[in-house]
């Protein structure tokens, strides 16, 4: 159990440039992405709205953007705010500037944390933490263990992923991209569609209606590029979130599924899911309406989910209709009454599996 | 908490391939050169730590996986064609966790920080929360040689619950007297050169606080 509590979110993602924008978008009929030849090749690909321009001064412009909503959301006095904490997960960083500036536009992950810190207003320490796409949960694991050790009682959580050609590139070398859209754990998925985003969340250690429960990590080392096709750790990982939590299976209300669309990598936390589960809880994936953004998908799939069952609904899954049989469940949205219990998964290149276990105080 | 087997490895750019090849048979040429670097520093710490038990492996870095990145963006993307994939994979400096747990290591979580050099406390603060799930952190710094002169470096030492003989303890001081500044980059290779060369404590502080070695007993 921890006591630490989301105090505020924000993002900036391709469904509006800021968060009440992207849930506003989310109620609506789902977009298919355009293809974004500024990311090279000719993969769709989810864009944040924002003019292009500069990559550097693009990407602080959205971190603008993003800081200017969290701020008045979390209503902290100046002094506070400007002492922050900053934690940022992502496993892009500022690669992107490479694509307009050459080698001179490179800049190490610390430095690109600073410039995202300062952007928002902050001048507490900074961090920044890679563990591909779990980066942002890792950022908020560190942000965790600073609030239990007592150390600060707000920490900023950023998990930023922005347009480059290298991680395009480098999905499709490995064969993991949609051609055409992402389909979450639908029948005819044959792949993932990348996406940008920054999301932002304040932890607290001032109660707020959302707790973090707990949050666990696990490690699927069957390959680097993929999870175990049984689950396994996944399962472990998942299990470990709820017993952190003292949750019995039944307790949880909503699975926020990692599915972006890859046949395998559904069917492997299918796999887990249903291991724990009998009946399989309400799920939903955020990656047909998001895209898959990498180091940012904690936060920014946490911002979206929370400010949609603020407004009393679970989102639905977009790219979504036809139920695969081989995984024997189905997400579903609509109304949120009566979710209290969120087990949140995130897994990742390199083994990263985390588990989030979200419990709505009221 | 208590540290073993702090090693501060330096590996001349032109040694490395025989330095991997000696220690692991051949060449991990998927693995990229970063996650190399990590694996022959930690499998090194781990030698000398012996012991086993669910192991949690979190290291920091300034510059991360330089050389695969620039393969990546070299090789791939000027010629405007798909990464190789294994290339990609390494471009990502968290990798080096998984390719330990390949080798029979139980490792149950892994992470990669970039800190500001005076953060360090940092590593310690966050390895013994992560005690609380693990029996055993590895810890570690590990920079690639950013120039054909400099030796690369790959600094690890092994933090844990359990009390061992030779075992150094580790605590958190909050107002370190006589305390000397030290690095995200060289506190591992201050500990290791203290290690055994006296009996006084060791005390090194970072932004915020600082922690004192021990040697137990």
């Amino acid at each position: 159990m921890t006591g630490a509590f989301v105090r505020a979110c924000a993002l900036a993602s391709a469904l509006g440039p800021d968060l009440e924008a992207a849930v506003e978008r989310l109620a609506g009929a789902p977009a298919v992405p355009a293809r974004n030849t500024k990311t090279g090749g000719a993969w769709p690909y989810f864009a944040i709205p924002v003019a292009e321009g500069d990559w550097r001064r693009r990407a602080e412009a959205i971190a603008r953007s993003v800081a200017e909503d969290l701020r008045r959301k979390a209503a902290l006095a100046p002094a506070q705010w400007a002492a922050l904490p900053c934690i940022v997960g992502s496993s892009s960083f500022s690669v992107g500037a490479w694509d307009e500036g050459g080698w001179a536009a490179l800049e190490p992950s610390f430095d690109f944390s600073l410039r995202l810190a300062k952007a928002f207003g902050v001048s507490g320490p900074v961090t920044a933490v890679s563990t591909t796409c779990t980066s942002g949960f890792a950022a908020l694991d560190i942000a965790l263990g600073l609030i239990a050790q007592g150390e600060a009682r707000e920490v900023l959580v950023l998990g930023v992923e922005l347009r480059n050609r290298l991680t395009v590139a480098g999905f499709a070398g490995l064969q993991l991209l949609s051609a055409t859209a992402a389909r979450p754990c639908d029948r005819g998925r044959d792949g993932l569609v990348l996406g940008e985003a920054l999301g932002a969340v304040l932890v607290s250690a001032v109660p707020a209606p959302w707790r973090i429960a707990s949050l666990a990590a696990g490690m699927d080392a069957a390959s680097v590029t993929g999870p175990s096709p049984d689950g396994t750790a996944t399962a472990k990982t998942m299990r470990a979130a709820m017993a952190g939590a003292r949750w019995e299976s039944a307790a949880v209300d909503l699975i926020k599924l990692q599915s972006g669309g890859g046949p395998l990598a559904d069917l492997a936390e299918a796999n887990a899911v249903r291991e724990l589960f009998s009946p399989v809880p309400r799920s939903v994936s955020l990656k047909g309406a998001l895209g898959h953004t990498l180091g940012a998908s904690g936060p920014a799939e946490l911002a979206l989910l929370l400010a949609s069952l603020a407004r009393g609904r679970v989102p639905a899954t977009w790219g979504f209709s036809k139920p695969d049989d081989a995984l024997g469940f189905a997400p579903s949205g609509g109304n949120a009454q009566g979710v209290r219990r969120v087990l949140f998964n995130l897994s990742g290149f390199g083994g990263s599996v985390m588990s989030l276990a979200l419990e709505n105080a009221g | 908490m208590y540290l073993l087997a702090p090693a501060a490895l330096r590996i001349a750019p032109d040694d490395f391939s025989a330095r991997v090849r000696s220690r692991f048979a051949s060449e991990l040429r998927r693995a990229g050169r970063f996650a190399q670097l990590c694996l022959l520093g930690a499998q090194a710490c781990l030698d000398a730590a012996g012991g086993d038990g669910p192991l949690g492996v979190l290291w920091a870095t300034g510059g991360g996986a330089l050389d695969a990145t620039r393969a990546a963006l070299d090789e791939s993307l000027k010629l405007g064609e798909p990464a190789m994939p294994f290339t990609f994979i390494a471009t990502q400096p968290h990798l080096a966790g998984a390719l330990l747990a390949q080798r029979s290591h139980p490792v149950t979580r892994a992470a990669c920080l970039s800190l500001a050099p005076d953060a360090w406390p940092s590593l310690p603060h966050l390895a013994q929360r992560w005690l609380a799930d693990c029996e055993r952190v590895l810890v570690g710094w590990v920079e690639e040689s950013a120039s054909g002169g400099a030796a690369h470096r790959s600094d690890w030492c092994l933090l844990q619950k359990k009390m061992m003989p030779g075992a150094v303890r580790c605590e958190q001081v909050r107002s370190p007297e006589n305390a000397a500044a030290a690095t995200a980059e060289d506190w591992i290779p201050r500990v290791a050169a203290w290690h055994g060369s006296t009996n006084a404590p060791l005390v090194l502080r970072g932004s915020g606080d600082a922690w004192r070695f021990t040697l137990n007993g």
